[in-house]
Parts: C-alpha cells; sequence; structure tokens
C-alpha cells in the first residue's frame, strides 16, 4: 500500500464513519458543536455559579480548556477501541493495523475543525481581538495532533492485547481532566515547584496553558518546551507506527481471536 | 501452472484471553503448496482449523511457527460470513470501503459500485445499512465485491452457505464462469455438491493437518465414509 492509497483509504474510512453517524441522529453533524457546548455549559453553571470560581473571564477560560481537551480525550477513547471494533475486518484483511487508530484521529479531527471554528467565534464575540500571537496555535496545533498519534495508537494496542486496557483508558481521560487545569488555573497552586513539575510533566496541562496564553492573555508560551514536547511526540509517534506496522500480525491473531 | 502458495510445516495456536488463559493448538506441523488457478474444496469438522488455515494462508496471522510463502504480486481476498462489513455503512458504501483495500484508488473502486450492486440483486438495500441486511444478503454482498473486484486469491469461507436457493446457483456459476481461470480459489464449505461443481481438488483437514489431499471424489468419498 502506497502512501497515497494509504491516506486516502483513512480519509474515506473517516467520512463514511462521519457521515454513518449523522444519519444515526436526529440533529446529525449539529452534534458536533452542541456536545462539546453543553460539557462547557455545564461545568460553567457547576464552577461558576454554584461554587463561584473567581478565575477572570472563566468561560472563555473554560470553553479553550475544554474544547482543546476533548479533542485529546475524546479521539484516545475511541481509537483505544478501534481495533477491537474492527475485528471482522482484521480477521479477513492484511491490512496495516496503524489504519485503524488513524482513521479516528482523522474522524475526530475533521469534528475538531467545527468546534474550532465554534472557539474562535466565542472568543471574538466575547472582545478578544486576533493577534500575530494567534500564529503559535499552528505549532501547538501540530504538536497536540502529533501527541494524539501517539497515545491513540498505544491506547489501540493495549485494548487488542488486554480488553481491561479499556476501562483503565476511559478512567485515565477523566483523572487526565482533573489534572490538567481543564476548568482551574494552574497559575492559582500556591506551590510554584508544583505548578512546574506539572507543566513541564503533563503534556496536556502544557498545551491547555499554551492555547489560554496565546488566545485569552497575550502571553508567548513556552516555545522551548513546545519544541521538545513536539520532538517527543513525534519520535514516540514514528517508533509506535514502526512497532505496529512490525507486529501487526500478531495484533491481528489477538484481536481475532480475543 | 506456478505455485502461488506454500506452506512448511506450519503450527498455530491461539493463546486464549481473560479468565481462561491457556493455549490452543489449532494447526499441526501443515504442508502444502497451491497451484495459479486451482480451484480447492476444504473439508473437514468444527474446529478442524480450516477458518485459521484460510486466515493464514491470507498472511492474516503468522503461524507460530513454519514458512508462510505467498506470491508477492497477487492479491488475496478472505470472506467469510458476516464479518468485515460495517454495519453502520450502505452496502455501496462498505463495497466502496472493501475495493480501497484492495489497493484500488476511489475513482477505480466508484467504478465497479454499479457492478457490484447489480449483482447483488439487492435493489433499493444496496443504499440501506448493512446493519439492516439478512445473513443471505451479507453474503450476497461480500460475494460479489470479492469477485467484482479481480482479486487473485479467494479465500470463501461458507460464503455460499446461505441466502437463497437462486442465489446459490448464480454464485456457483459465477465462480465456474465468470473468474477467469488464473484466479485461485480456496472454498470452505459443507455443501459437498458445491465443492463438487466447483473444485477439482480437495484438502480433508483433521485436527490441525492435511488427513487427506487428492481429487474431489476421492477425498469425499472417504470423508463421507469416516464422517
Amino acid at each position: 500500500m502506497t502512501a497515497g492509497q494509504y491516506f486516502s483509504l483513512i480519509d474515506t474510512m473517516a467520512r463514511l464513519s462521519l457521515k454513518a453517524e449523522a444519519q444515526r441522529y436526529y440533529l446529525g453533524y449539529l452534534w458536533w458543536v452542541l456536545e462539546p457546548l453543553l460539557w462547557v455549559g455545564v461545568f460553567y453553571v457547576v464552577f461558576f455559579q454554584l461554587l463561584g470560581t473567581r478565575t477572570p473571564d472563566f468561560l472563555m477560560f473554560l470553553a479553550v480548556g475544554k474544547l482543546m481537551f476533548i479533542w485529546f480525550s475524546k479521539t484516545v477513547n475511541y481509537a483505544g477501541n478501534s481495533l477491537t471494533t474492527n475485528a471482522g475486518l482484521i480477521g479477513r484483511m492484511d491490512l496495516p493495523k496503524s489504519l485503524f487508530p488513524l482513521t479516528v484521529v482523522l474522524e475526530c479531527s475533521y469534528r475538531q475543525v467545527a468546534v474550532f471554528l465554534l472557539l474562535f467565534v466565542l472568543i471574538v464575540t466575547d472582545g478578544f481581538s486576533p493577534s500575530m500571537l494567534w500564529f503559535w496555535l499552528f505549532p501547538l496545533l501540530i504538536v497536540q495532533l502529533l501527541l494524539i498519534v501517539f497515545c491513540s495508537c498505544v491506547a489501540a494496542v493495549l485494548v487488542a492485547f488486554q480488553r481491561d486496557f479499556g476501562l483503565l483508558i476511559n478512567l485515565g481521560m477523566v483523572f487526565l481532566m482533573f489534572v490538567s487545569g481543564v476548568f482551574w488555573d494552574i497559575r492559582d497552586i500556591a506551590n510554584m515547584a508544583a505548578a512546574d513539575a506539572l507543566l513541564t510533566w503533563n503534556p496536556i496541562a502544557f498545551l491547555l496553558h499554551s492555547y489560554r496564553q496565546v488566545l485569552l492573555w497575550g502571553e508567548v508560551p513556552d516555545g522551548w518546551h513546545l519544541l521538545n514536547l513536539g520532538l517527543f511526540s513525534l519520535v514516540a509517534m514514528l517508533v509506535t507506527l514502526r512497532l505496529m506496522q512490525r507486529y501487526g500480525a500478531h495484533v491481528a491473531r489477538r484481536v481475532v481471536s480475543a | 501452472m506456478s505455485a502461488v502458495i506454500r506452506l512448511e510445516g506450519v503450527t498455530m495456536s491461539f493463546g486464549l484471553s481473560g479468565a481462561n488463559s491457556g493455549e490452543h493448538q489449532v494447526l499441526n506441523n501443515l504442508d502444502l503448496e497451491i497451484r495459479q488457478g486451482e480451484r480447492i474444496g476444504l473439508v473437514g469438522r468444527n474446529g478442524a482449523g480450516k477458518s485459521t488455515l484460510l486466515r493464514v494462508i491470507g498472511g492474516i496471522f503468522p503461524p507460530a511457527t513454519g514458512k508462510v510463502w505467498r506470491h508477492p504480486d497477487k492479491t488475496v481476498a478472505l470472506l467469510s460470513l458476516g464479518l468485515g462489513f460495517k454495519g453502520d455503512l450502505s452496502g455501496r458504501d462498505n463495497a466502496l470501503l472493501a475495493a480501497m483495500l484492495q489497493g484500488m484508488s476511489r475513482r477505480e473502486a466508484r467504478k465497479r459500485l454499479e457492478a457490484i450492486g447489480e449483482f447483488t440483486e439487492l435493489g433499493d438495500f444496496y443504499d440501506q445499512p448493512v446493519k439492516t441486511y439478512s445473513s443471505g444478503m451479507r453474503s450476497r454482498l461480500g460475494f460479489a465485491t470479492g469477485l467484482l473486484l479481480d482479486t487473485d486469491i479467494l479465500l470463501l469461507d461458507e460464503i455460499l452457505a446461505v441466502g437463497d436457493h437462486l442465489f446459490r446457483q448464480k454464485a456457483r456459476l459465477a465462480l465456474k464462469e465468470l473468474l477467469s481461470p488464473d484466479k485461485t480459489v480456496i472454498l470452505v464449505h459443507h455443501i459437498e455438491q458445491a465443492i463438487k461443481e466447483t473444485c477439482h481438488r480437495a484438502l480433508w483437514l483433521e485436527s490441525g493437518k492435511i488427513r487427506q489431499d487428492g481429487a474431489v471424489p476421492d477425498v469425499l468419498a472417504v470423508y463421507a465414509a469416516e464422517t
């Protein structure tokens, strides 16, 4: 399979899957933006109205955090099951196993484009104006995508070998949401060393913080850390894809016999 | 005709997952050569290893030990019942995917869709989600995609065993007449008539080993006497 065929295939699979999903629901494609908006709405009511959080511009703060976090969490959660749900196809054809998690990544990324546009509209209507700083979004999005591909492939293989990992990944995403500053500000942590450690070792916390720096606070993100994270994600992704290619038939045997 | 598939000393076992872990030996030191254009009927009791053998031949599983060689230029498709379709997608979209998975470009694949739809005789159902299909309709779709995609090696796992009588006849006829003689077919089927009509070589698989390999009437006669 050539690279062109490979990408054309994941593109087709992703589009067909999105189409089928939209046909299942009365509100169809509208759910792409409705679901994330509902999340933001519920968090807003709980943390702002009920708990009275004092984070400035909390609605936008939350929208950036939650909408960018959903891209990661949803993709990895879905991708975790991508090999097992395609067991029928995997048991019938000798295909590159990375095809399945990558289709999920593309599918969720197409959906994320709509969410991202929604986020822009929200931010601009709220009075934030675009600036040159927004160009930082490109490297930030690329690094997040690399990280998503890496984590999605790892999740898919783990679940293929032992389904229990599916539950752990679901739980892991909830834990990650709590420790990544989705609905609270890392700058509020009194212990500076702890806040630094969180931004250094939790890539999602770092990315969400950087998105907010760029979109809401007019600050330049930590480019050096972003570069390191990008390089790590790239290498980790390439190694994982290579391993999936090399041990694809073992994965197939496991998926089909499970 | 030259060999397209060669198996040498192939052994295969499955690790059982979950609470029932352990190993289950499915293929046992198996040697086999298949030449281009052969039509082979594979018989054996349930659990004899027929489906696993097809998957090893199709390159889907690596053997635990032994060697599997497949002609590098030949495409192979394994068609089995109820597997490999995406239930949410229509028959047409599934056919498109199947064609692209066989290595066709999107444009090439689109060109085949009408012919596939026609062969399946699914009518309006061709554009309905596959999850609404009966098993016979699924097998028609699977067979038509396999047949009309110019696959070099077709592995048919009980796919002609369901559906209505007329379509089964049409499918068997298509295997004999539509498929060009250079295509290789391995057919797993529990109805001996289908194997007699379609194949000229039969393999009897028992406990992961080849019990008998030869002309269809000879193998089937012994198989029928002993099972």
